[in-house]
């Protein structure tokens, strides 16, 4: 097996599950997004999506933020420094894999 | 020993991001009637440009309208499509805010331009028919952005529509300003029912409270 692909047993599991792995790039390529935005986006269920926003927030790889736009309730997610370096690595492992 | 054959499939994570934010930003249906109604006003003046007195003052308002309205409205349309989804969709849409453009993607729209006009006042013009080239051109080269802009099925069929509409209409030998006009004016029908029908459905699903 290329040393490439064996790079692949050494990807973060948290980000590499694969609903977490939509998440998080989604919000790689975004500022923010609130949790109806990732909901529609990934096709996820809400309850499924909300134990996967936990685990990432537990991570330290999100940062949630709860606050209304008018009187509509937004919880805003947003990558943090630490998400981002993860991610960042997490990518170049896949694109060399690929 | 695994061979790759066997290892689940990978994606680039940029590019499933992609497509998972296309796929969002076209579920609405509010880019298709946007796009719909900007060519249902751009044959609107192109007809009135054809039908009115060269000169007359109403000839010159369509001409200048063309020259600064239909940019503008170009430029002003993902802006305005933030706006509505903001103030009426953010419910069943969300809230994302996007990174701002890159350099990158902006000089490549300048290099398409600038391929585009290369294009237009280069070869065009030396071309036999050069009015049956411009219709078929426009129709095949708007016909690939509309399929590539959203590359799901409806899309693929616009495009298809907007290409084989731009082909007939530079074989039937119509002049350029009515074959613009309806071109545009039959792909912005196509556009604004299509846009339109998956506007109703995406509205008719219902709204899941809570999170």
């Amino acid at each position: 097996m290329s040393a490439k692909i064996q790079r692949l047993g050494e990807v973060d599991r948290i980000i590499h599950e694969p609903a977490r792995l939509m998440v998080v790039a989604l919000l790689a390529a975004v500022k923010e997004a609130d949790f109806q935005y990732l909901h529609q986006s990934t096709g996820l269920t809400k309850g499924n999506l909300s134990v996967h926003l936990s685990k990432l927030e537990e991570a330290g790889y999100i940062a949630i933020q709860k606050t209304f736009r008018g009187k509509y309730p937004l919880t805003i997610c947003r990558l943090t420094d630490l998400g981002r370096e993860v991610f960042a690595n997490y990518r170049k492992v896949i694109r060399a894999a690929l | 020993m695994q061979n790759s054959s066997s290892l689940p499939r990978l994606e680039d994570p940029s590019r499933l991001a992609q497509r998972l934010m296309q796929k969002a930003h076209n579920q609405d249906g509010l880019p298709e009637i946007a796009m719909g109604l900007f060519f249902l006003v751009v044959s609107g003046l192109i007809c009135a440009q054809v039908t009115l007195p060269h000169g007359s003052i109403g000839f010159r308002i369509v001409v200048l309208a063309l020259a600064i309205l239909i940019p503008a409205l170009g430029l002003s349309m993902p802006a305005a499509l933030k706006w509505v989804r903001r103030r009426y969709f953010i419910e069943r849409v969300g809230y994302v805010q996007h990174k701002p453009v890159g350099w990158k993607q902006i000089g490549f729209g300048i290099l398409v331009a600038v391929l585009v006009a290369g294009v237009l006042f280069g070869v065009v013009p030396r071309l036999s028919r050069p009015d049956g080239w411009l219709l078929a051109g426009t129709g095949v080269f708007g016909g690939a952005i509309v399929a590539l802009g959203g590359r799901l099925p409806r899309f693929l069929v616009n495009g298809a529509l907007m290409a084989a509409t731009g082909m007939i209409l530079a074989y039937s030998g119509v002049s350029l300003d009515r074959g613009f006009a309806i071109l545009y004016g039959f792909e912005g029908v196509v556009c604004l029912v299509s846009g339109g029908v998956v506007c109703l459905r995406f509205m008719r699903q219902p709204l899941e409270t809570g999170e």
